[in-house]
């Protein structure tokens, strides 16, 4: 328990953590204004789009406007940037020590390395709950705002609702942990968060380009289901709320996510057990 | 949580353990204290309020340190303090850092620790303190490894070169991150800080302050537990004249207080002055160990005579049986023989003489000597 309380003076004690919350913020105020935006067209489809569109298109589309996933999609905003800064705040907490050369010191008082990622695991999860709950704090009633200009009932109350949200912070947690497994990995401070925002930006958008083409290529569907494997895109699919036609069910995304978390975790707590501090 | 005990109410059950006639300073001071301790192990002054010598060593840390309201948990306190190395070996990739090496260091004294660059000190104070895992051999303190120390911060403080803190966090609450992890209050990295005099900077960033001043942060955390054994690496690095001769001071204390003292350094002047005895390693080997004048005697290295006269024959042969050279300003360097003697004679021979000095060979030399043919740096 001290432990924890020693990691989030670590993180209290210098300006990171505001910094990011507020990028974190900052961004979802961007990313609902282009939600809305999107849903707004979704809603109101342009007439003439309408008629050219696919059907399966068109279904995504039918299944996106069905008030539960609306509210669940619009709630869940800013999920994009704030699972990302979550995640960079896991690597730098564990990067920062050997970054700033305080491993020796972190490890005196603790020689058991194990309980030390522990709580770094803990406390990072604490703050991206912190962060889901001020960003969730935001878009309720943003989206209640928004909905009922839109002429719809905001359908905050249901459960599948409640279920996207409850889930999205679970997404939150988890991804600090992800951050604290890739800090521990990597432990150049600038290597790992170059590292983890490129594959969290661009490599999750090639993998998804990559995968469509060989599906599409070699006519293998199977195929379109790795792409769930990539953690950003499990995060999204689990706090998707509804089911869209095409994807997995949102729990998949779930596990996906949970063993992302625990295997980075797992291999940094093993490498940092055996590691040589000098 | 810790349960709240006063660090003076655990201390009966100490005394129960050792009890007080086993107590370092009471045991060096029955077996004649060796020969460099007069120099000053001053018995700790009376603490008001207490009412035992046993209390005073205690106690003085909290003069030293302010009050010590912290609490302190039976059962992690070192009670002997002893460092035991053995057999503790290193390999790197090219190079054997430490090679099969076995000291022990007594609680109450200060034990230099020396060695050329690469001789394997940081690896072998990082390997006793848990941080480098050795490839063969144990390292105990108060006869548990250090991973095993319920709250080693307590036990043991450290500074170790290539320690540091964050850039951007303040030295205050640097000492406090560390407070909230070993479980002590936050009012100690207050005391520490005004112990090694930076409280005026406490409220800066770490990356504001100067090579001394983070030395002197290291010493502070160093320090905060209140441990028994302080282990240092090159803690002069740094420090001012005026630093230099505080920390020698308070390492002095320390060990009088019957601490145990194991610093590593280059200034071989200085280590002169501040050890008791002093291990020294070579090539990951050990060289020498023991009491400094011991192993500056055995080294072979007993001592001269210089003596000025414009009659050296007839002073030579007023003296028999003496070894004799010639000094580079044509003095003549007598081996064998005390000052005293040289005057007497002088004296009966009827030489006037010019200068006359005893030369003590230096730590200087004894280390230069007993680590020459090593190799240095691999
Ligand atoms: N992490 C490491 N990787 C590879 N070699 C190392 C490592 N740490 C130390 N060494 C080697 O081990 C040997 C002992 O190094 P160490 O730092 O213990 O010496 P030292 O006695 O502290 O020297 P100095 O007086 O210069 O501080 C050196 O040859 C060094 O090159
Ligand atoms: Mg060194």
């Amino acid at each position: 328990m001290r432990l924890v309380r020693s990691e989030f003076l670590k993180i209290r004690t210098t300006n990171v953590w505001w910094l990011f919350a507020l990028g974190a913020v900052g961004l979802l105020v961007v990313a609902f204004a282009a939600n809305a935006l999107n849903m707004h067209f979704v809603l109101q489809p342009p007439t003439e789009a309408g008629q050219t569109m696919d059907p399966e298109q068109a279904a995504v589309l039918k299944a996106l406007a069905d008030p539960v996933a609306l509210t669940s999609y619009m709630v869940t905003s800013g999920q994009y940037f704030g699972l990302m800064f979550v995640m960079l705040l896991g690597i730098i907490t564990v990067t920062n020590e050997f970054h700033h050369q305080t491993a020796t010191t972190t490890f005196l008082a603790t020689p058991h390395r194990t309980s030390v990622i522990v709580a770094k695991a803990v406390a990072g999860g604490i703050f991206g709950i912190v962060l889901w709950l001020v960003t969730t704090a935001l878009t309720v009633p943003a989206t209640a705002i928004f909905l009922e200009s839109e002429g719809i009932t905001p359908v905050l109350g249901d459960s599948e609702v409640i279920r996207a949200v409850l889930l999205n912070g679970l997404a939150y947690a988890l991804w600090a942990l992800i951050g604290i497994g890739i800090g521990v990995l990597i432990r150049s401070q600038i290597g790992a968060t170059i590292t983890a925002m490129v594959v969290y930006t661009v490599g999750t958008a090639a993998v998804s380009i990559i995968v469509n083409l060989l599906v599409t290529a070699l006519d293998w569907d199977w195929l379109a289901n790795v792409q769930w494997a990539m953690p950003s895109l499990a995060s999204n699919l689990m706090t998707s709320g509804a089911n869209l036609p095409g994807q997995p069910a949102y729990w998949v995304g779930a596990l996906v996510l949970v063993g992302w978390a625990v295997v980075t975790g797992l291999v940094g707590t093993l490498l940092t057990r055996s590691r040589d501090i000098s | 949580m810790l349960p709240r005990l006063r660090a003076r109410a655990v201390s009966p059950a100490r005394e129960a353990v050792i009890g007080p006639g086993e107590d370092p300073a009471v045991v060096l001071a029955a077996e004649g204290a060796p020969q460099h301790s007069h120099r000053r192990r001053v018995e700790p002054e009376p603490v008001a309020g207490h009412d035992s010598q046993w209390w005073n060593r205690d106690g003085i840390a909290m003069a030293v340190l302010a009050p010590a309201k912290h609490t302190v948990r039976m059962g992690n306190v070192i009670t002997d303090g002893e460092i035991v190395v053995s057999g503790l070996t290193k390999h790197y990739k090219q190079v054997k850092a430490v090679d099969g090496l076995s000291f022990t260091i007594k609680p109450g004294r200060v034990t230099g620790f020396l060695g050329p660059n690469g001789a394997g000190k940081t690896t072998t104070l990082r390997m006793i303190l848990n941080l480098v895992s050795p490839n063969a051999g144990t390292a105990t303190i108060g006869g548990s490894r250090y991973a095993d120390l319920a709250e080693p911060l307590r036990a043991v403080g450290a500074v170790l070169e290539a320690s540091s803190a964050h850039k951007g966090r303040t030295g205050r609450n640097h000492l406090r991150v560390i407070c909230a992890a070993a479980g002590l209050p936050a009012s100690r990295a207050d005391e520490a800080m005004e112990l090694v005099g930076l409280t005026p900077a406490a409220k800066r960033k770490f990356k504001g302050y100067s090579l001394g001043m983070r030395q002197r942060l290291g010493i502070a955390a160093a320090m905060l537990g209140d441990p028994r054994v302080l282990i240092l690496d090159e803690p002069a690095n740094g420090l001012d004249p005026e630093g230099i001769r505080w920390m020698r001071d308070l390492l002095q204390k320390l060990a009088g207080e019957g601490r145990t003292i194991l610093v590593s350094s280059h200034l071989l002047s200085e280590m002169e002055l501040l050890a008791d005895d002093v291990v020294i390693i070579a090539a990951g080997r050990l060289v020498a160990q023991g009491p400094v004048a011991e192993v500056m005697g055995n080294a072979g290295n007993v001592g001269t005579v210089r003596v000025r006269t414009p009659h050296p024959d007839t002073l030579l042969g007023a003296l028999d049986g003496v070894g004799s050279s010639r000094g580079d300003d044509g003095a003549l360097v007598l081996t064998g023989v005390t000052a005293e003697q040289v005057g007497d004679a002088a004296l009966r021979a009827g030489v006037a003489i010019h200068e006359l000095v005893t030369e003590r060979p230096d730590l200087e030399r004894v280390f230069l000597d007993l680590t020459a043919g090593k190799e240095a740096i691999r």
